[in-house]
């Protein structure tokens, strides 16, 4: 009786001794993330009010930045851009600290494998910026051109136009994270292929008085071609 | 150089060297006007011939690669009985030559070969006339080229009489706000056909600015804001009316309006400190007996720019709140609201609207040519106002609608001095 009631105690004690030695790590890793992440927003207060204290919106504004991030189509204001970029660096770190407190091999080695994926990260990071400047660039050029050239829907078409290059962006920032990369490729070539059939098939026989109006217009007339004289 | 390229193949061809300097040179920009270009060749050679019978004369087509026989056209081209039009002969025989021009395709770079022509023959008067003139006659010379010759005038703009929705960038942007700027009321600041002194045209050659757009359409406003900035003597000539083919009709409006508009914002970089010392305007010395003539026609799509202006205030919300900041959107986004009886563009808000657009550009707020074309819906809408206004006016009426204007862009100019920093 006593082995048996020793064979129940034992997994309990080993579990209990595997807390007790696990739970400082535990209670470690919440308070370097609660700590962290007070840290970490006292800081975004502090830089927040420091470059306001400076004028720094003022300056970006004077030194053309504020421009600049106007072209790249960010509307945000330059202070608060800074201090979200740091923010958010901050709380990565603290999360990283966090986890590597817990003292577990797997998640150590979920950290290094992390910290050897960060290429990656920044790639698909810059590949996500760079998506993300085209995609205004063009939006705004394209919901211009169909506005100036009096086609309905401008804004919609614009906006199609817009998710067609997230998607796009996004699909190539997945592929270059290696997240599932063969169903990437072939979910974003059948999702296009598609949508551009689908748009065939639609202009080409549901819309061909529409395809008929618009070329005459463009080839025989020009699209602002009207009786006034601008210039 | 690309201009330097056309004196040196000119004087290689020995074009230059046969004919040893003259007095005056009339340019034609040309480009597939082999049906138009003959009637104009025939006025001004009526004209050298009526006005300026002492003078040598040189006439220049500056072509961009016609394929329609326009040079030939150009060439073959000539008076065959000067009795019938004329009392006496003239002394001097007037000579042509066709060349091609290099560089942008564009007026500006046609211009700019007649310029370096001008400059190589040394000739005192230049004027400049469009390739696709019905309405020049040979006193158009005369009215452009005699301030220059006996009144030692430096830049002639032209006046006409155009019907009152004709020339609607002119009407709305480019006048008002050069008069203001500049405080010069040239009527017809991008007129197209001008007479300037053998001085102006060495001026226009220091300038490098051949790969802008004003070597497109920007050459007009160019002209007239460099004589007026520069402090030439500038007048206008009366010249009847303007009739002529519809100015390429390939082009777009909002790609002219931004090769346009964009020349003007740019000379408001250049000449801040001219234009920001600048109250109030001055009239220019005009020339010519002016006189009532009929004109065309022109009819308006008037609910089709309406639209247009409705489509710009859902689609372009973003970017106009940006420009104008959302008190003036707000007023906007109210005015496509109003039913097409009741559309009405406050003065006070379009010119605010341009300054703010000039400001914007300035600022480099956005990419330019972005900035500049969504600039086009908020035209139209003002174009369509405009023509509702004047809808029941006679011309002269229509002018007046137009000076009210001039004058509330005049008043409303500290917006822009206030905010340009």
């Amino acid at each position: 009786m006593k082995d048996f009631i020793a064979l129940l105690s034992e997994p309990l004690r080993e579990v209990s001794a595997h807390f007790a030695r696990f739970f400082p790590n535990v209670l470690a890793m919440l308070i370097i993330i609660a700590a962290g992440i007070v840290a970490a927003f006292i800081i975004r207060r502090a830089l927040l009010k420091l470059l306001e204290a400076i004028r720094f919106n003022s300056w970006s504004d004077r030194k053309g930045l504020t421009a600049s991030m106007r072209k790249w189509n960010l509307w945000t204001d330059p202070a608060g851009a800074v201090v979200s970029f740091i923010y958010w660096i901050l709380l990565i770190m603290v999360f990283m600290a966090g986890f590597s407190a817990l003292k577990i091999p797997a998640i150590d080695n979920l950290v290094a494998q992390f910290v050897l994926y960060i290429p990656r990260i920044v790639s698909a990071v810059l590949i996500l910026a760079l998506g993300y400047i085209v995609t205004g660039f063009v939006g705004w050029a394209v919901v211009i051109s169909a506005v100036n050239r009096g086609y309905h829907f401008a804004r919609l078409f614009a906006d199609a136009v817009r998710i067609f290059l997230i998607v796009l962006f996004i699909a190539m920032a997945l592929e270059q994270l290696q997240v599932a990369p063969g169903i990437v490729v072939a979910a974003f070539t059948i999702i296009f292929g598609g949508v551009v059939l689908a748009l065939a098939i639609a202009f080409g026989v549901g819309g061909i008085d529409a395809a008929k109006r618009i070329i005459e217009r463009e080839t025989k007339n020009g699209s602002d071609k009207g009786d006034v004289e601008h210039i | 150089m690309a201009g330097d390229s056309v004196v040196q193949a000119m004087e290689s061809s020995g074009q230059l060297e046969a004919i040893k300097g003259a007095d005056i040179l009339v340019g034609i920009p040309s480009f597939n006007n082999a049906r138009t270009i003959g009637h104009v060749v025939r006025a001004l050679q009526a004209g050298l011939a009526k006005y300026f019978p002492e003078q040598k004369a040189v006439i220049v087509d500056s072509d961009g690669g016609s394929t329609d026989g326009t040079t030939d056209v150009v060439r073959d081209t000539v008076i065959d009985d000067y009795q019938a039009i004329l009392l006496q002969h003239r002394t001097e025989p007037v000579h042509k030559m066709a060349i091609p021009y290099h560089g942008v395709p564009g007026k500006g770079s046609a211009f700019r070969a007649i310029f370096e022509v001008a400059q190589s023959l040394g000739v005192t008067a230049c004027a400049v006339v469009d390739s696709d003139l019905r309405s020049i006659t040979p006193e158009w010379i005369e009215l452009l080229l005699k301030p220059v010759l006996a009144q030692g005038v430096d830049y002639v703009a032209p006046l006409y009489h155009r019907h009152k929705y004709d020339g609607t960038i002119t009407n709305s942007i480019v006048y008002p706000l050069t008069r203001a700027l500049y405080g010069l009321r040239v009527r017809q600041p991008i007129g197209g056909d001008f007479g300037f002194s053998g001085r102006m045209a060495g001026h226009f050659l220091t300038k490098d600015v051949w790969n802008t757009d004003i070597a497109r359409y920007g050459i007009d406003i160019w002209m007239t804001t460099e004589a007026i900035a520069n402090g030439f003597k500038v007048a206008q000539a009366f010249l009847g009316a303007k009739l002529h083919d519809a100015k390429d009709p390939g082009a777009d409006l909002s790609a002219m309006l931004f090769q346009v508009v964009g020349s003007t914002f740019g000379l408001m970089e250049t000449y801040h400190d001219v234009w920001r010392a600048v109250q109030g305007s001055q009239p220019v010395p005009t020339y010519g007996f002016q006189y009532a003539v009929g004109l065309e026609h022109v009819r308006v799509n008037f609910e089709r720019m309406v639209e247009r202006f409705r489509e710009g205030v859902r689609g372009l919300k973003e970017i106009w709140t940006a420009v104008l900041g959302a008190g003036d959107f707000g007023e906007v986004e109210r005015l496509a609201l109003l039913p097409a009886g009741e559309f009405r563009f406050p003065l006070r808000l379009w010119t605010t609207i341009v300054f703010d657009y000039a400001l914007a550009y300035h600022n480099k707020t956005l990419p330019q040519e972005l900035l500049l074309k969504s600039l086009t819906p908020l035209y139209l809408g003002k174009t369509a106002s405009f023509v509702l206004e004047v809808g029941e006016m006679d011309q002269a009426g229509a002018e007046g609608e137009i000076e009210k204007l001039c004058l509330e862009f005049e008043r409303n100019k500290e917006h822009l001095i206030h905010n340009w920093k």
